[in-house]
């Protein structure tokens, strides 16, 4: 569960308000996007979330303690920038569990089912520059689960993959939040993937970003690519997209 | 593979061949330029000597340039960290290491041979402070300019300061350190060899190389310069070697 209360953020030099007095409630388990104008100040959010970013104002809980002190996942847009290219894959899914001092016969047994699991396996001993844009991500995405984290945010994860790609992935996600029934925040400018992932999908306004509505997704689970031509999905989306531009 | 091992070797045949027609026309007294093929057969000699063998000349140079390096490196490296991860030693220290920085090594030659007289460590000590200083700015710069995002994710991941600093800054620096590893290497060979010539020695290629000047055994000369060629080289390359491997990440 995720209290986030007021939440505002100025930063100083040149002042840019970027957040104004956020409120949103996320309950244990579920799926929200968010979904805004690019520079909007989504990514802000997220770091406060995180824990990494002080907000101005306002607090944010999970499951009642300082984001400082619960365990999340953070998956960043720039992949290739956010994991380490001196280790190899199984290496850098590792990364989490080694600060928390997991020993080590522990550690590999965790991040090798992780890896089967996403079919990462056989590149396991590869570095970072030898994998493909969507491997890369996977890789981000098996480090920040290694750990079990209550919480995985999500920084527009697939904006910099091609469209079957970035499909591929957003499935691959689903099945991964299926399994672990992790709250999950995604980030994305993209309406299509904020409405087909998400049971909420929250809609900011241009900067300093205000919430502007918040849309039920209705669509049943598990969901799959074919729910794209639904319509159920195209109405849930155009909400979404009206709330947008008003 | 096998083109591109074509194309290395023009530009070496296109020199030899130049050098060779000018010394075969006479363009250039054969004082000043011997032929390539005198120059050979002397470097052959040379090596072959049982008595003032260049290969000496070669190890003698090798082995002052290996004592500056690694201590310009020792020293120079845990310097230039603490300098790029604390803020407050790089306020005390930067403005000095800029200001010893522009001053060009072989200006302080007068000042050294008075603190540390002609023998070796005199050489070694001038070779030493201008890789030093190359050194401490690189690992400096390595540290500052690590990326953020990377430290950030680690941070999330809970990552001690420790363990924060040697599981991702000092690696996101290594590409850096051995860069300046690398330009501090060739800095020392050039100083260990302009120190050879000028301050007392009876032994190095420097030595040699002016030596055989003073004396017009020009085909001497080029041999000795040669052999300092390849000693330049021949560390590049290892070094480079050694930069693959610990550094494969870099430029990828």
């Amino acid at each position: 569960m995720i209290q986030i209360d007021n939440i505002t953020k100025v930063f100083q030099d040149p002042k840019t308000e970027v957040l104004d007095r956020i409120n949103l409630h996320i309950k244990e388990g579920e799926f929200i996007s968010i979904f805004g104008p690019n520079g909007c100040g989504k990514t802000t959010l997220l770091y406060i979330i995180a824990g990494v970013v002080a907000p101005t104002q306002g607090s944010v809980l999970i499951n009642d303690s300082h984001p400082r002190k619960s365990d999340v996942g953070f998956i960043f847009q720039n992949y290739s920038e956010a994991l380490f290219p001196w280790r190899s894959v199984i290496k850098n899914v590792e990364f989490g569990m080694e600060t928390r001092n997991i020993d080590k016969r522990k550690r590999r047994k965790i991040a090798e089912s992780l890896l089967k699991k996403t079919n990462l396996f056989k590149y396991k001993d590869r570095y970072i520059y030898q994998l493909s844009g969507g491997m890369k991500q996977l890789t981000a995405i098996c480090r920040a689960l290694a750990y079990n984290p209550g919480v995985l945010l999500l920084d527009e994860p697939f904006s910099s993959l091609d469209y079957s790609i970035a499909r591929k992935m957003e499935m691959e996600l689903l099945r991964i939040w299926e399994e672990t029934k992790k709250t999950t925040i995604l980030v994305s400018h993209n309406a299509d993937e904020a409405v087909l992932l998400a049971d909420r999908v929250i809609v900011l306004s241009e900067r300093p970003a205000r919430i502007k509505g918040i849309v039920d997704v209705e669509l049943p689970r598990p969901r799959n690519l074919d729910m794209l031509f639904s319509r159920e999905f195209f109405e849930t989306r155009n909400k979404v997209l009206r709330l947008f531009g008003r | 593979m096998k083109q591109r091992s074509v194309y290395t070797i023009i530009a070496p045949i296109l020199i030899l061949l130049v050098w060779l027609i000018s010394s075969k026309l006479n363009m250039v007294s054969s004082l000043f330029l011997p032929s390539p093929e005198k120059v050979a057969i002397e470097f052959f000699r040379l090596i072959t000597l049982s008595e003032g063998n260049l290969l000496i000349d070669f190890l003698i140079t090798a082995i002052r340039v290996f004592a500056a390096f690694i201590a310009a490196c020792t020293l120079g490296i845990p310097v230039g960290l603490l300098m790029g991860y604390f803020k407050k030693v790089y306020d005390s220290l930067e403005f000095v290491v800029e200001f010893f920085r522009a001053i060009p090594p072989t200006a302080l030659f007068p000042l050294f041979l008075l603190f540390f007289g002609i023998g070796d460590l005199a050489k070694i000590s001038i070779a030493f402070w201008g890789g030093f200083l190359i050194v401490i700015i690189n690992s400096m710069y390595g540290i500052k300019n690590a990326n953020k995002l990377r430290i950030k994710a680690a941070v999330i991941m809970k990552a001690s300061k420790v363990s924060l600093f040697t599981k991702v800054i000092l690696p996101e620096a290594m590409p850096q350190i051995m860069a300046g590893m690398r330009t501090a290497l060739s800095l020392t060979l050039i100083l260990i060899v302009v120190v050879e010539m000028f301050i007392g020695t009876s032994v190095g290629l420097g030595h040699r190389i002016i030596n055989a000047q003073l004396v017009y055994e020009t085909s001497e000369m080029y041999s000795a310069i040669i052999m300092a060629g390849l000693l330049g080289f021949f560390l590049n390359k290892m070094f480079m070697i050694l930069e693959r491997r610990f550094v494969h990440w870099s430029g990828k």
